[in-house]
């Protein structure tokens, strides 16, 4: 690697950044310090390093000067889209920011994360200690797939990977974290389904063409029927001072000298069922029957092997 | 990843609006901040001193100085501000903002601005294909909790322990709190019984900052067990959540072989009855036994 080419390519970048008007190639050329050489060797140095600039996300802007001559193009970096401002955020929200971006910098996307707290102490200067004393999200995901994920999803390219013993091709449509762990939304042979990022049992690997995305598809509408399932409620008996954890959520009324009564709300009933089994002999469900009979059903199937 | 050209010109351009809000910072904290060796920093460095806008001549050069691992700029020409924020840090930040919306949901004026920000960065171009899906975790300690880390204070709090079934109050040295699996846990030092803890936030009953005095209590390390486990396969994800216990695990037909090492065996039989019959216990079988046990006395009281 050349630092002559970084070199080029900070200065390149500099000019085009502190110029008010577009510049052409002759004065990058004649002013930028670093490009030498026959009239097609730089031409072909600054064609390359204006498509590696742009790779790394930089906007270089181009307009025509002289409708004329198509060769007369100028080049600018507009600072906007380049920098961020001054006063973009408040000093309260730089600290917020901080905290936001300093949840995750335990995790799978710590990469991004350290990246992003960077810029904002480039805005920020040191910030008050108490914003990195605030959660941070741990998890055992694996940051090369997220990554790629992320990626398919802008760039609308198919996935392809092995889960539940199958190998998949899917359209990806989006990505959310619930309770810890990463799902993948996708569309897999025409039906929208989600699967658990860390259940996926080989490489993520990305294909190269593209494809349509699904008209009308929402994430948070998706979401929110995921999430919207029926609400059922458990009528229980607790053990007189026991199940505290129960009973710091949950209001009892006195059902005789051993027991109380409570009622709980809930709509996955495997989830429930951990919850109560959990605490052993200090509970007993009364209603509805259906949960009853799964509790009995399961701790037969358990009991008897 | 690899160093190309554009990338380490990228960088370079990024040290200079970082040094220049964190004046005097020192080449070592550099290289870690960039995730880079001192070597390769005090490079771009030498480099960009060379950088600067059209013209060339000293007034147009960036300016720095750096002497015996200590770095300033006097002049960043145009690079005074860092650069704009990126797909995937929009992205984090945004996800992190709606965690941080969750967790302050009961106060009011922190919340009203968390969520303007948020429409802020979306408006800057963060994904709405990428979310982080509430479960609804807040805690009316989290605030204290923080500045207890933070000043290096002493904890006094009423727990409900969800393994022993009892509210303890305890007095603990904060380390720090992590959300894992969905729960926001406390991780600390419990200074009567001299060991860490792990404290589910939503669990702490009433919490304050006192201060205390260390003293050496006579209780004994814990002694960890090793205990084999046969996980279905539905319900693998036990296996997924309790990864950090974990040791080894081997796939088998219908399952998992999980060999676990822990400490506290009471988490243990509360977690396998509860998942009952997916987890069951090969070894010890006393273990086993005792789990047995309790299944038998939870389904007497449905027959009675």
């Amino acid at each position: 690697m050349s630092s002559q080419k970084t070199e080029r390519l900070i200065n390149l970048t500099l000019a085009l950044l502190a110029t008010k008007r577009y510049l052409t190639k002759s004065e990058i050329f004649k002013s930028v310090t670093g490009y030498s050489g026959s009239p097609e060797t730089m031409e072909r140095m600054f064609e390359r390093d204006k498509d590696e600039l742009r790779s790394m996300g930089v906007e270089i802007e181009v307009k025509g000067l002289e409708p004329l001559f198509e060769d007369d193009q100028g080049y600018l970096i507009r600072s906007e889209t380049f920098q961020l401002s001054e006063n973009e955020f408040a000093s309260d929200e730089l600290l917020y920011l901080t905290m936001a971006a300093n949840l995750w910098h335990d995790s799978a996307l710590s990469n991004d994360s350290n990246a992003a707290l960077l810029k904002i102490q480039s805005l920020s200067g040191p910030i008050e200690i108490n914003a990195f004393n605030s959660p941070v999200v741990r998890d055992n995901e694996n940051s090369h797939m997220l990554a790629t994920a992320f990626e398919a999803i802008e760039k609308c390219k198919k996935l392809t990977f092995k889960y539940n013993g199958n190998h998949r091709i899917v359209e990806p449509l989006g990505m959310f974290m619930s309770s810890g762990f990463w799902y993948l939304v996708a569309k897999d042979d025409k039906i929208v389904k989600s699967f658990k990022l860390v259940r996926i049992e080989s490489k993520i690997e990305m294909d190269a063409g593209t494809f349509q995305k699904m008209e009308g598809f929402e994430l948070s509408s998706y979401l929110k029927r995921y999430s919207e399932e029926e609400i059922m409620q458990a009528e229980i008996l607790v053990r007189k001072e026991q199940a505290y954890s129960l009973r710091s959520k949950y209001l009892v009324t006195e059902y005789d000298s051993e027991w109380d009564l409570m009622l709980i709300p809930f709509s996955y009933e495997p989830e429930m069922i951990e919850t109560l089994l959990w605490h052993g002999q200090n509970i007993i469900v009364r209603n509805p029957q259906s949960l009853r009979n799964s509790i009995v059903t399961r701790l037969e199937e358990f009991i008897n092997g | 990843m690899v160093d190309n050209a554009a990338i380490r010109a990228l960088r370079t351009m990024d040290l200079i609006p970082y040094i220049l809000e964190n004046p005097g910072v020192s080449i070592s904290s550099l290289a870690t901040r960039f995730s880079v060796t001192q070597k390769q920093i005090e490079n771009d460095l030498q480099l960009i001193f060379m950088c600067g806008l059209p013209g060339y001549t000293p007034y147009e050069l960036i300016d720095i100085v750096f002497e015996d691992g200590i770095v300033s700029v006097i002049d960043p020409q145009v690079l005074d501000k860092p650069r704009r924020f990126n797909k995937n840090e929009l992205i984090v930040i945004a996800l992190g903002l709606q965690i941080l919306i969750e967790i302050n949901k009961s106060h009011p004026t922190q919340l009203e601005k968390l969520q303007s920000l948020s429409r802020k960065i979306s408006k800057l171009g963060s994904s709405n294909s990428i979310m982080f899906n509430a479960v609804g975790t807040q805690s009316a300690y989290l605030d204290l909790i923080a500045k207890a880390i933070s000043e290096r204070k002493k904890l006094s709090i009423k727990y409900n322990s969800l393994v022993k079934d009892k509210k303890t109050c305890r007095i603990v040295d904060p380390q720090r709190t992590y959300f894992l699996n969905g729960n926001l846990y406390l991780s600390a030092f419990d200074l009567e019984v001299r060991s860490d803890r792990v404290f589910k936030v939503d669990l702490i009953e009433d919490c304050e900052i006192v201060d205390f005095e260390e003293y050496v209590s006579s209780q004994k390390p814990e002694k960890t067990f090793e205990v084999i486990l046969d996980v279905r396969k539905h319900h693998r994800s036990f296996i997924e959540r309790n990864s950090s216990v974990i040791s080894a695990s081997k796939e088998l037909d219908d399952g998992f072989e999980v060999h676990i090492q822990i400490s506290n065996l009471e988490w243990l039989k509360r977690s396998i009855l509860s998942n009952a019959p997916g987890i069951s216990i090969s070894s010890p079988s006393q273990l086993a036994n005792e789990v047995l046990e309790s299944a038998k006395s939870v389904l007497a009281l449905y027959r009675a």
